[in-house]
């Protein structure tokens, strides 16, 4: 029989453990960010004029990077606006 | 009276957030769920994910916790045990929480931007240039300062800096089992965490001597390094295993301290003014704020608040939960401390006399002028005096079971791994100000701009000012000056929540912001001209150089200070203005 007690317990441990799963990969996420940023960089850059694969390999790319693209302009966006957000991933104080 | 602090502390904390909190929730900034977050607004499965409260109360905790809200109470004993802790409690309740929350929410309605982001809209584009300025001295001031706290505390306990290097071993294989080997996550975190335990009983059976200056050219190398490698292979995993020492602590903390039953050893009050700040009677108000700066209120926060955790928040009205919590277990964690220092300090530092063989003056009587020189001198100040008293405040429990050097190891660890995090990540953030900073020179000098935005060099510049500064060994310097960077970012902070409540959500309660953000303003100016004034002529005669430099840092936060003031009052006058 589970007891609310016992439920609340493990309701609170299941938090616990997925808060510190976050810990474990919060900072990964910005790695994997970066990465992204570079592949997307080679893939596209025929666009902002930069060396990269034959134009038709972007083109044909293309269809598959609409949700990159989206990320990529918010990101362009946010570029000048980044010291919060890496504040925020590395912790300090 | 230990356990019924912690008590009272508990009672007041979990009042007001349900009294003072809710109505900030409620009248101020009128947080509603019919407000779409940007979570899921602009949902991206990448930067934009609502989260778990309780998942974004973890990581937002861990981000904003760290050594400083352990240090700043411990120094704050000079006044007796009662001002610090009113001024944790204050300070955290209707400023530092209230900074925190404004700032998540101000992010949150303005697509999780960062607050100074916010502040440049609201205030003007100086306002949000200058925070680069002023987040770049607090950078190298955290290096000084942590810097010096890391050297003394590994030399006073030669089994911490060895604990904490072995630590570094098992963080760095952790990484390999996590990211390389792709382990099981639970099983590589029971590794992790058995790899932890090891490197404590490592660090107390091989302890590492070395001097005060060798801790220096390690940290200087270190922090250089750690900035310089990919976040998977030591920040990251390291971090994970520090979040599991830092809820250990608090843990163990708190059940030693409900069940110590002891009076308190420490004076309740003993002066108004006495000798903390670079050997000078230092004024309760305004140098409170310096000496305490993340246990009640914290500038960096906002910037946490706004960076990752806006864009994760699934619901506006977890807002409260998570700002102003957070903010509130940082308090508690200082609480935790205070009574720590309270009720064993006293004989902690009679037991170092005695072990030191000297003879031990220190009473009531002469506490205010006393108590940091001779703590200084028997190697128990600030961290060192709370690591001891935290491991005789366990011992003094049924957890007594622990052997007394274990946990002082673990207090210890608790607070290098905290000060480490900080070193090297400040390093990184500094790299990043440089570039922001150096831009304006892109067009006119481009070589300079190039030489000062390369990666090494922006990563020596400020570790190498920062541990040329920790090098003057000036720890009662460094330390308020590190405050006076942080709380003038807390002040603009403030000031950008308030602007935003005044202006954006016209509300009839805006003065639960505006009133604190005058208050913070008016004695971090007063503290620092206080500081630059009476503090820093004695340091610039005994090192000139480093003297000079921080006078230097000062002398620009100051006027960054005014510039902050004139945009704050210009803006909410034409707010008045046009409301009329």
């Amino acid at each position: 029989m589970k007891s609310p007690v016992f439920r609340f317990l493990r309701e609170l441990l299941s938090r616990l453990h997925d808060s510190h799963r976050e810990d474990a990969v919060a900072l990964t996420q910005v790695e994997m960010q970066e990465l992204e940023n570079i592949f997307a960089l080679l893939v596209l850059g025929s666009f902002v004029g930069l060396p990269a694969p034959p134009s038709f390999l972007a083109v044909e790319l293309l269809p598959f990077m609409e949700r990159e693209l989206k990320i990529m302009s918010r990101r362009a966006e946010d570029a000048g606006d980044m010291l919060a957000e890496m504040c925020g991933t590395l912790g300090i104080d | 009276m230990t356990t019924l602090i912690i008590l009272i502390g508990l009672a007041v904390y979990v009042v007001l957030y349900f009294t003072y909190g809710k109505k900030l929730e409620r009248d101020v900034v009128v947080a509603t769920d019919t407000n779409e977050t940007p979570s899921s607004r602009l949902y991206d499965g990448v930067d934009y994910i609502p989260a778990r409260k309780e998942v974004l109360f973890g990581h937002h905790f861990s981000s904003i916790a760290g050594a400083a809200p352990i240090i700043g109470p411990a120094l704050a004993m000079a006044w007796g045990w009662l001002p610090g802790l009113l001024w944790v409690w204050f300070g955290n309740v209707f400023i530092g929480a209230v900074h925190d929350y404004l700032a998540l929410v101000a992010s949150v309605r303005y697509d999780g931007r960062s607050i100074q982001f916010v502040a440049s809209d609201l205030m003007g584009k100086r306002t949000g240039t200058a925070f680069y300025w002023l987040v770049f001295f607090l950078l190298v001031l955290v290096v000084a300062a942590f810097g010096a706290v890391l050297g003394g505390m590994f030399v006073k306990t030669p089994a911490i800096a060895s604990a904490y290097l072995w630590s570094i071993g098992a963080a760095l294989i952790l990484g390999v089992l996590m990211y390389r080997v792709k382990m099981n996550f639970t099983a590589a975190t029971l590794i992790g965490i058995v790899m932890l335990i090891a490197s404590i009983i490592l660090g107390v059976e091989f302890p590492i001597q070395a001097t005060y200056e060798t801790w220096m050219y390690v940290m200087f190398f270190y922090i250089i390094i750690a900035a310089s490698i990919p976040v998977n292979v030591l920040l990251q995993p390291r971090d994970y295993l520090n979040s599991f020492l830092l809820y250990a602590g608090l843990i163990l903390g708190l059940a030693a301290a409900v069940f110590a039953f002891r009076g308190f050893e420490v004076p309740v009050f003993s002066a108004f003014a006495p000798v903390v700040a670079g050997g000078k009677a230092t004024p309760f108000w305004p140098a409170i704020p310096l000496i305490i700066a993340c246990g009640s209120l914290s500038g960096f926060h906002s910037l946490v608040a706004s960076g990752t955790t806006s864009k994760q928040l699934a619901k506006e009205s977890d807002a409260l939960f998570i700002g102003y919590g957070s903010m509130f277990t940082e308090g508690f964690l200082s609480t935790i401390v205070v009574v720590a220092c309270a009720g064993f300090g006293y004989t902690a530092l009679q037991n170092a006399a005695a072990a030191k063989g000297v003879e031990f003056t220190l009473t009531a009587a002469n506490w205010a002028t006393d108590f940091t020189p001779v703590s200084g001198k028997l190697g128990l100040s600030a961290v060192n005096l709370f690591v001891q008293s935290y491991a005789d405040m366990v011992n003094a429990t049924w957890l007594a079971i622990i052997p007394t050097i274990y946990v002082k190891v673990v207090a210890g660890m608790w607070v290098a791994a905290f000060a480490m995090t900080t070193l090297d990540t400040t390093n990184r953030l500094a790299r990043y100000c440089i570039s922001e900073m150096a831009l304006p020179l892109k067009g006119t000098s481009e070589g300079l701009y190039n030489f000062l935005t390369n990666r090494w060099v922006a990563s020596v510049i400020p570790a190498f000012i920062g541990i040329y500064l920790a090098y003057s060994k000036n720890f009662t310097i460094l330390w308020p000056s590190f405050g006076a960077a942080n709380q003038l970012i807390a002040s603009i902070a403030l000031m950008t929540g308030a602007c935003y409540v005044h202006s954006k959500l016209k509300s009839r309660f805006c003065n639960i912001a505006v009133i604190p953000a005058w208050l913070l303003w008016v004695t971090v100016t007063a503290a620092l001209v206080w500081f630059m004034a009476v503090v820093l002529p004695g340091n610039i005669a005994k090192a000139p150089a480093q003297g000079w430099t921080v006078m230097a840092i000062s002398v620009i936060m100051l006027i960054m200070n005014f510039i902050f003031i004139t945009d704050f009052v210009r803006k909410y006058r034409q707010e008045m203005g046009s409301s009329e």
